[in-house]
């Protein structure tokens, strides 16, 4: 899932004050934590309090969309809803945003989230780790599915470093060293001469901009 | 008059003099609360563990226990008033952890008019009481209890069936025909729009029972003979798919505007859990200040405090259970981070102060009354500094 954090109050306040008619559109997608109606509705509610507290009176109306990156999707459902409307302030990741964006070039279209990366929460913790940067060159099938790309301070195909204590980063003790997870999961799977295998340094050229045909 | 300081307004008491140690208080707690000392024989109640349901109350043979919420004199006062003013032969007795509105319960036992009387369970209302108000004329008795396994004390619930069905019996023999006391059970449970679940799986991660998964598309379904009412799925649901029977958002929201018009600033509206604090059955609220009782904090809602602050309340109380108090498998623990999420949020767009949560049980007589009086103090000092 693509995980995002909500800009500071006060600086979308900013963002939105010269504004007065404003569309909250949610994403149901894959944004985490998800930023679907109840967000809508509730960050509606804070700019508005906000708002008065600036002497400024917004109105706003508040929606959600399937997958605001779907341009097709989006499209469909967000035309009957912007009449009127000078400002869609999106709760989407960056791609949502562009999307809205590039739908209705004659509204202001405005991110409500920071888009961080791709990862995965810890519902019980409520953390959200990256778990993959989208590389082009997908090596998991030879690390136990534990990407040392994302995973691993340093980066490192052919791991371990050596300087993990305990099992942990030697740069930051609170992460897990991505290498010995590697190792404990080829173990348990009987894939441990994997490790063995060299593997070539990263082909940096398909991170280039690129479009998958 | 203040009362000393040391002497806290404990709930429940047993007062030794009058206690013949039969035990059947030991024997009903459901909290264990209360025991035995080996050596002495005397009956102890340890007032930390007690839950304050009031079983042991209903059921002392010798009335050597004291407490301080519904005892029998209460009770026969509010009937006493409540017969004339409401003008009805009619008393239906129903713990508040299942009770829908009085039009719904007008329905479920086809009466027009009647003399409620909600309790924080049915099964603290000892036998005096029923056999009183028929004396006092009251001609039909009817109980509304919780589906014994919703039952917030466990015990209180059935024992209130076995006391009716006995109580029955009695009156029958007495010449008072049959069924005087009519008893019906119910609870008030998720309620699931599936066309509206976008498959985050928040209410299957948070049901703290288990109740909540979802289905082979995806799709929240629930198995609702787990469902426990608190609520906390509903307030999870980012996609507003889930509403609690009796609590439903339009339902609170209503309830926030029709209190509002009846305030005076600086307005504090408190959002309370209903087995947190238990209402005095008389006694008269500040203006300031109005009550919205909620099965459990769990089902404190964010867009419900905003929607006050937007209607120009000026302080939210939250008031829940702690932890270890909570019936509800510490659901309402996840309101006090909620709440801490929310105050962040409204400082951020320049809101402070404004919001505060408490911890807080019956078994302290005065322990909602500080809190509330602190927080009123708070947000008048707030308005006043606001007009200069």
């Amino acid at each position: 899932m693509i995980v995002t954090a909500q800009k500071p109050l006060n600086e979308i306040l900013d963002l939105i004050s010269p504004y007065s008619n404003i569309l909250i559109a949610g994403c149901d997608g894959c944004t985490q934590p998800p930023r679907g109606l109840r967000e809508a509705r509730t960050l509606s509610q804070l700019l508005e309090l906000g708002g008065k507290l600036r002497g400024k009176n917004f109105t706003f109306k508040v929606t959600t969309l399937v997958k605001q990156c779907d341009s097709f999707l989006t499209a469909s459902a967000l035309k009957p809803q912007v009449d009127g409307v000078e400002v869609v302030l999106s709760l989407a990741c960056g791609i949502g945003v562009q999307t809205v964006a590039e739908l209705f070039p004659d509204i202001i279209v405005l991110p409500a989230q920071n888009t961080h990366f791709m990862g995965a929460e810890d519902r019980e913790g409520g953390t959200l780790e990256e778990r993959c940067i989208g590389c082009g060159d997908c090596l998991l099938a030879l690390t136990g599915g534990v990407c040392p790309f994302t995973r691993c301070a340093k980066g490192l195909l052919n791991g371990a470093c050596g300087g993990a204590r305990d099992g942990k980063c030697e740069l930051d003790p609170g992460r897990d060293c991505a290498w010995e997870l590697i190792f404990e999961r080829l173990e348990k799977k009987g894939k441990l001469d994997n490790i063995k295998e060299y593997r070539p340094p990263r082909n940096y050229q398909i991170k280039a901009w690129r479009l998958v045909p | 008059m203040a009362e000393p300081v040391t002497e806290e307004r404990v709930a429940v008491k047993i007062n030794e003099q009058y206690c013949s140690r039969c035990s059947i208080c030991r024997s009903l707690c459901p909290f264990e609360a209360i025991t035995k000392d080996t050596e002495t024989g005397k009956t102890l109640l340890d007032i930390e563990k007690c839950q304050v349901c009031g079983i042991c109350y209903s059921a002392c043979p010798a009335r050597a226990i004291d407490t301080i919420y519904y005892d029998q004199g209460s009770l026969l006062n509010y009937l006493k008033g409540a017969k004339k003013k409401y003008g009805s032969q009619a008393l239906v007795i129903m713990c508040k952890g299942s009770a829908p509105d009085f039009l719904e319960v007008e329905r479920l036992f086809g009466v027009s008019g009647f003399i409620p009387l909600s309790v924080p369970c049915v099964g603290r209302i000892s036998d005096e009481v029923f056999l009183t108000a028929i004396g006092m004329g009251i001609g039909e008795i009817y109980v509304l209890a919780c589906d014994e396994d919703y039952c917030r004390f466990d015990r209180g619930s059935p024992l209130a069936g076995r006391r009716i069905l006995a109580l029955n019996l009695l009156l029958e023999q007495l010449g008072y025909g049959k069924e005087v006391i009519t008893l019906k059970r119910s609870s008030l449970k998720v309620k699931v729009d599936r066309d509206l679940c976008i498959s985050c799986g928040n209410c299957a991660f948070y049901c703290p029972y288990g109740a909540a998964s979802l289905d082979s598309p995806g799709v929240a379904s629930f198995n609702l003979a787990s469902c426990k009412g608190c609520g906390l799925c509903v307030v999870m649901c980012p996609a507003f798919a889930l509403e609690l029977e009796n609590w439903e958002k339009e339902r609170i929201s209503a309830l926030i505007s029709k209190l509002l018009a009846e305030m005076e600033p600086p307005r504090i509206l408190v959002f309370r859990c209903q087995w947190a604090v238990f209402p005095s059955l008389d006694g008269e609220l500040s203006p300031n200040v109005r009550l919205i009782d909620l099965p459990c904090a769990a089902r404190v809602d964010g867009i419900h405090i905003l929607d006050a602050f937007q209607k120009g309340v000026d302080g939210v109380l939250v008031a829940a259970c702690s932890e270890e108090d909570c019936k509800q498998e510490k659901a309402g623990g996840k309101a006090q981070r909620l709440v801490a999420k929310l105050n962040e949020r409204l400082s951020q767009v320049g809101f402070q102060d404004r919001l505060h949560f408490c911890s807080v049980a019956p078994r302290r007589g005065d322990g909602f009354d500080k809190e509330l009086g602190q927080f009123s103090q708070r947000i008048r000092e707030l308005s006043q500094g606001e007009r200069k």
